[in-house]
């Protein structure tokens, strides 16, 4: 549906260069990124509101790179909504349709279907300036959608509610893209949000697409020590290749007195980082053994409450780096625990593991001798 | 406290020096003359001359300066910021400056003939209303600038997104949005070209019942030592500044609590 080749624009003295990804129809893409990072100017190159410096965008097979925003057919809705606050619900509603001199009959069985399944019927005479933040979003979606768009496009309409709304609006946005088979583009730096809206991500940082692909691919699989900081992973381990060959690497981290093989290609002597996500790394003690594969050390472990879940930051009795892992609070007291300070054994499952390039590791301040770590199963 | 009763104070004297200015008008006010005065034909000849070039000016200064002020608060261009600081010239350069580079300007051959195949602005009319025009459109961009600023871009990407062409969207919604600031900034437009004196006495002169605006009636009545007579002229002018500036005020604050 949405093809955006090599795309590059500039707003101000920020460049955005070289962005390439595809939405397939019925599909929501979403564009995540720290602050700064390029998404409002890809979503205004989209839109048409920035012009593109290279590159094209096509939609439904139409080169649109120097459309007028008009011809365009897409849906909008900003971050602040963009509603307009001297029209009643009713007129922004119908805004589209006398803009684009559609005849009544035409537009309003879709414009009654979406204010059914939304639930703003009973708005429709109230002023904007009357309504609360969720009916806000409602109307902003709805009269995205009654304009029968070839595609949506939403810059963080979620960001300004409180997180039970923004569940409800996630859900109905779900069904409105089922039932509508709507294709959906999504800038946002909420990585909740993207997960549970998106089937594909596009990561952008500093102007760069670093990262575009399957949510679990990018979730799971960062491709960049900036995907995965941006992503908040904290076990980042600075490793160096020592082996190479098969689709295979063998890299020796240093952190977790370790040798480790990953899938992957990089010449011998790259250095990288080895990562884990925390909800990866497991839990061990003699009920539970460690498994063939895994990693493992004992430590002591400090006690995070995240409410449902657990952090458990793991000082390794061996030496070596922090390491952080997620829990539920059943399976903390499976393990017997539940104090702030205790000691545990962990492994990490090496078929979890990724790899990531980056600098060169540097020596630690005070970071003595690290024992290696014991590997499952030997 | 002290500090509140202070600027209080303040308010307060800045309120006593207009309004006993205008309060000692009133030691040589008398009710014959003034009704004589305020119905003469020379009187009336000036209050219309008046309205009539300050609403001229003022209408033909809004519609340069309504698409200018729209460029200026929405678009970068090549000169934008000198067009910007051009548009302080009118308050940094004296009305009476202003009104000399525009009789200077009609005497140099691209002047010449605009005075002879287009209209005749020196001593005339058209004179008045441009020295009125120049010295006000200034304001008039400014005033217009702050009102579309009010009305945030993102309205008209979503009008434009919804179907609308960029002029469906300034007359659906920029305009709709920023009606108030743009009949405060008419008022307050038509109320400087009423005003304006040094600029229309330089391109119009000051001929009787022929270019005699009401400041150049109250210049001309003074200089014939008409005390009486002057203060009438100068209580019209008064009025009339004064309504316009309530008016003003009055759809500002709405404005302001819309």
């Amino acid at each position: 549906m949405l093809e955006i080749e090599a795309l590059g624009a500039r707003a101000g003295g920020f460049r955005l260069a070289g962005v390439s990804l595809t939405v397939e129809p019925g599909e929501c893409h979403a564009v995540l990124g720290p602050s700064g990072s390029g998404k409002s100017t890809l979503l205004a190159a989209v839109l048409g509101t920035l012009p593109v410096v290279e590159g094209r965008v096509r939609l439904a097979g139409q080169d649109i790179t120097r459309l007028p925003v008009e011809r365009r057919h897409l849906g909008y809705v900003p971050q602040h909504l963009g509603l307009f606050p001297h029209l009643s619900v009713a007129d922004n509603l119908s805004y589209s349709a006398r803009a684009r001199r559609i005849a009544e009959t035409e537009y309003r069985p879709l414009l009654d279907r979406l204010t059914e399944i939304t639930g703003i019927g009973a708005l429709l005479h109230r002023r904007i300036g009357t309504l609360s933040g969720g009916e806000r979003q409602r109307v902003a979606l709805v009269r995205a959608l009654a304009a029968n768009p070839r595609l949506v496009l939403l810059d963080e309409p979620f960001t300004a509610l409180n997180a039970s709304l923004r569940r409800e609006l996630w859900a109905l946005l779900k069904d409105l893209q089922r039932e509508r088979g709507l294709t959906v583009m999504i800038v946002t730096h909420d990585l909740t949000e993207a997960y549970v809206l998106a089937d594909h991500i596009t990561v952008l940082i500093d102007g760069r697409q670093e990262q575009s692909g399957d949510k679990r691919t990018v979730f799971r699989r960062p491709a960049s020590l900036a995907v995965a900081h941006f992503l908040g992973l904290k076990n980042l381990f600075p490793a160096t290749v020592t082996a190479t060959g098969e689709g295979q690497i063998e890299a020796d981290v240093p952190g977790l007195g370790a040798r480790v093989r990953l899938p992957g290609e990089a010449p011998v002597g790259m250095a990288i980082h080895v990562g884990i996500r925390p909800e990866d790394v497991a839990l061990r003690d003699d009920a539970h053994p460690p498994r063939p594969g895994e990693w493992v050390v004992r430590g002591r472990a400090r006690l995070i409450d995240l409410g449902a879940d657990a952090l458990l930051q793991v000082e390794p009795c061996t030496g070596g780096p922090r390491v952080e892992l997620t829990a539920s609070w059943r399976t903390l007291h499976r393990f017997g625990l539940g104090q702030e300070r205790t000691e545990v054994t962990i492994a990490l499952p090496e078929a979890e593991m990724f790899w990531v390039g980056g600098p060169a590791p540097a020596a630690e301040p005070g970071q003595g001798p690290i024992a290696p770590w014991t590997r499952g199963g030997e | 406290m002290r500090g509140m009763r202070a600027s209080i104070g303040a308010a307060l004297a800045v309120l006593a020096l207009y309004g006993g200015l205008i309060a000692s008008l009133f030691w040589f006010f008398d009710g014959g003359v003034f009704l004589g005065t305020l119905f003469s034909e020379r009187t009336l000849f000036s209050v219309r001359l008046s309205l009539l070039a300050a609403t001229a000016a003022t209408v033909a200064a809004l519609l340069l300066a309504i698409p200018a002020a729209y460029a200026l608060s929405r678009h970068r261009f090549p000169g934008r910021e000198a067009a910007e600081t051009v548009l302080e010239l009118p308050l940094i350069v004296s009305p009476a400056a202003l009104g000399a580079i525009i009789l200077i300007f009609f005497n140099n051959p691209v002047g010449e003939w605009i005075q002879e195949n287009v209209t005749y602005f020196v001593f005339g009319f058209a004179g008045i209303v441009l020295a009125q025009f120049v010295t006000v459109l200034g304001v008039a961009v400014r005033m217009l600038e702050a009102a579309f600023d009010q009305v945030p871009v993102e309205l008209e990407t979503v009008a434009r997104t919804l179907g609308a062409s960029p002029r469906h969207a300034f007359f659906t919604i920029t305009l709709p949005l920023a009606w108030r600031g743009l009949v405060a900034a008419f008022i307050l437009t038509w109320a400087k070209a009423l005003g304006e004196f040094g600029a229309t006495l330089m391109v119009a002169g000051s001929m009787a019942m022929r270019t005699e605006t009401l400041p150049i009636a109250i210049f001309m009545r003074l200089s014939s030592a008409d005390i009486k007579g002057t203060v009438v002229l100068i209580l019209i002018l008064v009025a009339i500044g004064l309504a316009a500036l309530f008016a003003a005020r009055r759809i500002l604050g709405r404005a302001a609590h819309a």
